[in-house]
Formats: C-alpha cells, structure tokens, sequence
C-alpha cells in the first residue's frame, strides 16, 4: 500500500533544512540527477566524460605564481574555474536512451516487497558461506544464489573482475555479455537492462571497459547503474582514465589484471560496502559526531599547517568525516570521498606506518594522480590524508603531518575523536520518538546525512539488511525518473516508512508498521526539529579552507 | 620515530609479494604475522629506525615500496637519493630473481650511489616446509659478484639475518668516507616554503 501526500501537509519547509551550509564541503549535486543527465544524452552527443585538467591546472598555477611572486593568487588566470567544476560533477557518458525501458515498472508494492524479503533471506544465508574456500564456478550452486553479481570485462571480452567465482572460470559467460552488448552496440543503441525472472542484469559501457550487474535484490536499474559506476571509478582511482585507454589503445586484448593485481580486495570491500552502507545510497558522506568547538579546533589546526600544493587535508575515523580542507578552487566530490573511505577500510596496511601513495579522484581530474600521505595519528582511529599534485613532496607532508598532529594533541583532540568513534552514533531513543524506529536524513546543500545507529529491533545484522533494502526501496520509488515522488508513505509487514524530498533534505523515517500516516508526518516534524537542534554537531557546517 | 631526522634513506625493492612488508615489519616491529592473508602494499610506505654503529647513531628512513608492476613507473620518487636498497627476491620463485635483476638495473643507472643488497627471502619455507629453492645460491652468488653488491638470505618468520642485514647497511654507512661530511639536502625540501621551526627532515 502507498500513499502519496501533498507536501503542504508538512509544515516544515525547505528554508529551514537542518543541517544546511552555504559554504559545502563536497560536491553537492545529487547522483541520479547526474545519471539522469548521463542517460539521457545523445549517442553523438559527446560530452566530456571524464573531469580532467584540473591537477594540471594546479600544478600550472603553482610555476606561475613561483614566475610571478607578486601574484598572490594565481587563480585570476583561470576563470574557467566554474566550467571546470561543473564538468568535473557532469560525469556523462554515451549511452542512448532505449525506446522502450526494459525495467517492469510494475507498481504492485506488495509483491516487490515480498520479493525483497525473499531475496533478504536467501543473502543471509549464502553471505555467511561467502569466505568459501572452494572456488565457485557458473556450475555451482552457491554461486547462483547470490544476490547480486558484478561482472568487468574488456571490451575484447576478456575477464578483468568478478565479485563471486573464479573470473577465468567464468570466460564464457563474458563472451556472452561481450557478444550482447556489441550486438546492440553495432546499430548504434546502447543495451541497458535486461529482465529474466527475479534478476535485474544491467549492462553499463565505460569504454575500454564493460560492466555487468546482475542482481535479485530488487534494487532500481539507477541504483545498480550507480554501483557500476562506482566500480568503475575504483578502478579508476588505482590505474587513471589516461592509463586505462592508454593500454588498451596499445593492445586491444590485454589482460587489464596483471596491472590491477591486489585492486580486487577493493572491489570487493567497495561492492559489499554498497550493500550495507546508506552514504552510497544518499550521495553523502556521514560527519562523525562531534562537538562544534572540537571540530573547528581541528579544522584550525590543519588549516594552519598548510603548505605549498597541498590541495585536500582530510580527517576520517572509522568511516565518518571529522573535517577537510581544501584549496579554495576546488571541492570534492562525495563519490571520491567514497573511494578513499573505502580505500582506508580494505586495507590495514595503513595503519602501521605513513604512507605515500598516488590516488586518482575521478571526479576530480580522471587523468592523473593525487599524491597521497595517509597516516593513522598517534595509534588513534583518525586517519589523516594530506593529497597533493607534488609528487615529491613526501617530506612536506610528513612535517605537515607532525605539526597538525602535535596540535591536535594539545587539544585533546585526538582524545575526542577516540571517544566518539567509541560511543558510535547516537541511538534512536535519543531522538525521543517513540514509534520511531531509524531513520536516514541527507542535507542536500552539504552532501552529508545522519543516521542513528543500528538499535534494536536493528541490532541483528539479518534485520539491518532488510531495513537497509526498505530504505533502497523507497529511495527508488522517489526518485523513480518516469515518476519522482516528494512524499511517500509506505506499509509494509514489517515496519511503515516516510520518503520526503525537498530541495533542501531527503529523509526516510521508519516506523513500527501500525503508525499512521498522520502520527508519521508528526514525527518526521520532531525528527527535523531535533536535527536543528543537533546540526552542529552532526555535520560539518563551516569547513576552513586554504 | 617518524619526524625525526633521517641520516640514511633505504628502499626496498622487489616483486610483488616477495616479502618486502614482512621484512620491514619484522626489523621494525619484530613482529610476523602467519596466518594473515596476503596484502599488498599500496603505494609505499615509510618507517623509520635508530640503530647505534660503534657510538654513532643513524636514523635510517626505511622506504617499503608496492612491488605491483602499476607503480613501476613511479617507482624513481621512491629510490630516488636512497644509499641503500634492498632488492629482495623470494628464494622459492625464479621469476622473482629476473625481477630482482631488473631493479638491480634500474638502481645502477639512476642511483650509482645507492648500495646495493641483493636478499632471498623466505628461508623458512625452503628449511622447515621443505619447498624446493628456486634461485640456487651460487647463482645469486654469480650475479653478485658481477655488481658488486652483497647477498643475505633471510626469514622474516624466524627473523634470520635481518637484523644483521639492516645493521650492515647502517655500518656501511657510518664506515664510508663520503658520508662523514656535513649532511646535504635530498633536493627535495622546498626552501621558499615559509618554515618557523628548525628545518627537520624525515625520511
């Protein structure tokens, strides 16, 4: 059953989004926007794909205010600043709009939410065998079961990447995708998603590179083009867009794994962080919860150890944004924020010693490397990444590293960051709603959410799972292209849920599954209201810049 | 120990998955993980380590390097100025040994300063799991002899020779005439950039 209100049944308007800032820290354009604009362009429609240019220009800056020393800023030069942001967020691409969508939009709620729970407990069990030690293969039957498949191949067909199994077991299946989507490709048309049965196969061009999903999850043709997209510019991140083709406009054929070798721990992090993780879902990046005082003390003292080319200094703990600087010029986009998170999760190898490593930011500039120094600071859960187009400028980054540590430590910074990451997110009692039982709430002009944390009836790993496929579900029926929604109410077996979209916030609230409508709508009011109340220690509202 | 100063930049060279890290962590650290999977490393990490050479103190900056062939190409920011370099080499696989070979080159065109010690890793799989050595000794020896370099086998695992290894390294330091003179910059320090505290360096 759904229902949908007028939005002047709510009285709480856009101006008063909590949470907002005039002054973002990251990108705020919103994914599906851009997908949107990405799917709806023309096959000769070329457009720019890739954000590119912009380390360049920095690093040109740099020579050109070293030349002229009485130019203080050397960014007068460049006004195309603006056209570069924006062609750094319009991240476009050549599909064309099929005639007829392929996707059953079949509005039958009922039944896509039992399907969504059938599918939520075939995962529960097939997850928990995942680590299998015996390799799957297309045979197998642990290997069919599970719920969502990601396949990277070239556009020769060969095997790059695959989630589940073996990819050079599963050779034939990527000659069969290749063949598809050439075949549609050779008249000029773009596959896009194929329906057969329960699964959802989606089918995502990045030229030199094909990338297939094919799920039962019941997640929307948008949301899996996003994940594709994702994993995509992972790989990305590691090799840039100018080495990819570089190589495969050398050798049509290559086999792209022998210099991706360790990247599939990412992929694979990336791919099970997607299931799990609303911020992939949001576009947004969740602010760790911390006093305001605190974090402007640190936001200060990384500002204040600035040196020459330092372009973004960011703060993370335990997934979750502490604060960034950044050089005036330029933001970051969420979805690079994504990768870095994702980066420092996969791998523990940071946590030992500094360490100096090149990081492409697609959204940033595809074409080459941010050089980055990441560093655990004093054995705490805070994670310091310091990124700069020099590449040598190691030495730089470590002394920036000391300064910034030494102060933070002299506020107790890192003390109180230790704590919060500790006491986790706040509950959903705290918010003092009683039928409410979690809810997402993403700042549109920031790019950040808030969310409690995972309380009970949540707290079993199987039941996060089915919430987390409740909020895809609404997300995706108010964000439905062919039908954008700005309230949903929804009743479900389990639990009843409220989408609201203004051109402030998104939020998606859940309740017990008798709440009304009317006690609903009264809630989502409170729940706003307890966030205004809550914004400055929620989300990073004045970030310091360089 | 890092943001101290560094007298002596060390680089370790090597194949993917040739024990690089586990060297590194085991002279760092002493320590040794063994049923830890496979990790690479990304990029290239840094680590720093006092040792005391008949009354003088060296601080070596120890430079763990990604043996992935993506990086190979920036590789030079790495080595770049380092005195010594490790180029491992894993004793149970042959193919390491001609990467080993290739770094070796590498190093002798770019860095004929840099001193070179050729290390077989993974003593312990040839001595307790019994796998057969791939890279026999006098072969090593052989190439050895033709560079002018020294050679070590080493466990991390047991942590055969690897204190040995890192305090020649620093001797050879400390012994070498050159090195008695008065520190030079690395080149890499930007003098223009504005700096209130004394200069210190770090790796």
């Amino acid at each position: 059953m759904a229902t949908s209100l007028h939005s002047n049944q709510i009285s709480a308007g856009q101006e008063h989004a909590p949470g907002g800032s005039q002054n973002p820290v990251l990108v705020t354009k919103d994914s599906y926007e851009e997908l949107e604009e990405d799917l709806s362009l023309d096959v000769d429609q070329s457009r720019p794909r890739h954000a590119s240019g912009v380390i360049a220009e920095i690093v040109e800056s740099r020579q050109h205010s070293e030349v002229d020393s009485n130019q203080n800023n050397a960014a007068v030069d460049y006004p195309a600043t603006d056209q570069q942001v924006k062609g750094i967020t319009a991240d476009t691409n050549h599909l064309s709009l099929g005639d007829g969508q392929l996707t059953d939009e079949s509005e039958v709620f009922v039944e896509e939410e039992e399907q969504r729970l059938r599918s939520g407990s075939v995962l529960q069990t097939v997850e928990k065998t995942k680590p299998a030690v015996v390799e799957e293969d297309i045979h197998s039957a642990a290997w069919k079961k599970h719920k969502k498949h990601i396949f990277i191949l070239s556009e020769a067909g060969k095997p790059i990447y695959s989630r589940y199994g073996n990819e050079d077991k599963l050779v034939t299946l990527m000659g069969v995708i290749q063949a598809l989507m050439s075949f549609v490709q050779d008249d000029k048309d773009s596959l896009r998603s194929v329906v057969a049965g329960g699964h959802l196969i989606v089918f995502l061009l990045r030229q030199p590179l094909m990338l297939v999903a094919a799920s039962s999850t019941g997640e929307s043709q948008q949301q899996l083009f996003l994940q594709l997209r994702y994993m995509y510019n992972q790989i990305l991140s590691v090799l840039t867009h100018t080495q990819l083709n570089r190589i495969f406009e050398q050798r049509r054929n290559y086999d792209l794994r022998r210099l991706l070798s360790g990247t599939e721990r990412f992929l694979n992090s990336l791919a099970d962080l997607m299931d799990s993780d609303p911020c992939f879902l949001l576009t947004a990046v969740r602010g760790l919860p911390l006093d305001n005082t605190v974090r402007d003390v640190i936001g200060q003292s990384m500002q204040s150890a600035k040196v020459k080319d330092l372009v973004f200094a960011i703060l993370i703990a335990d997934g979750q944004l502490v604060t960034l600087v950044h050089m005036k010029k330029y933001i970051l986009h969420p979805a690079d924020l994504h990768l870095v998170i994702n980066l420092l999760k996969a791998s523990t190898s940071f946590e030992t010693s500094d360490s100096w490593v090149p990081l492409c930011l697609p959204n940033f500039d595809s074409s080459g490397y941010l050089y980055s120094h990441i560093s655990y600071l004093d054995d705490s859960p805070a994670c310091l990444l310091l990124m700069t187009v020099d590449q040598m400028a190691f030495k730089e980054m470590e002394n920036c590293k000391q300064k910034i540590l030494e102060k933070l430590k002299k506020h107790n910074c890192l003390a109180a960051i230790k704590d919060s990451v500790k006491r986790g997110s706040y509950t959903c009692q705290e918010v003092g709603i009683s039928e409410l039982r979690h809810f997402l709430y993403k700042n549109k002009s920031t790019a950040q959410f808030t969310a409690p944390s995972w309380g009970a009836p949540y707290s079993d790993p199987a039941e996060q799972e089915r919430l987390f496929s409740l909020y895809r579900f609404v997300h995706q029926k108010v964000h439905n292209p062919a039908r954008p929604l700005k309230i949903l109410f929804y009743v479900g077996s389990h639990e009843s849920a409220l989408g609201w979209i203004t051109s402030g916030f998104e939020l998606y609230a859940v309740f017990s599954p008798l709440t009304t409508k009317q006690v609903a709508i009264l809630a989502v009011n409170k729940i706003l209201k307890w966030i205004k109340k809550e914004e400055e220690r929620l989300f990073i509202l004045n970030p310091p810049e360089y | 120990m890092s943001g101290s100063r560094v007298d002596l930049k060390v680089v370790l060279l090597g194949k993917e998955a040739g024990g690089k890290t586990s060297l590194v962590e085991r002279y760092l650290h002493d320590r040794f993980h063994p049923n830890v999977p496979y990790q690479n490393t990304i990029g290239a990490a840094f680590g720093a380590k006092k040792v005391e050479v008949g009354g003088i103190n060296v601080t070596m900056g120890i430079w763990d390097t990604a043996g992935s062939e993506r990086y190979e190409a920036m590789s030079r920011i790495y080595y770049r100025s380092a005195r010594a370099a490790i180029v491992c080499f894993d004793l149970t696989d042959d193919t390491s040994f001609d990467r080993a070979k290739f770094w070796v080159d590498e190093l002798l065109k770019n860095e004929p300063d840099c001193k070179i010690y050729l290390t077989g890793t993974k003593y312990d799989l040839i001595e307790e799991e019994k796998r057969p050595r791939k890279v026999e000794e006098t072969k090593v020896e052989e190439y050895a002899d033709e560079i002018h370099c020294l050679v070590y086998e080493t466990s991390s695992k047991t942590g055969q020779n690897i204190k040995e290894l890192f305090y020649k390294i620093a001797q050879d330091y400390v012994e070498d005439p050159k090195n008695r003179e008065p520190e030079v910059d690395e080149g890499i320090i930007d003098s223009s950039q504005p700096n209130t505290k004394p200069d210190k360096c770090s790796c």
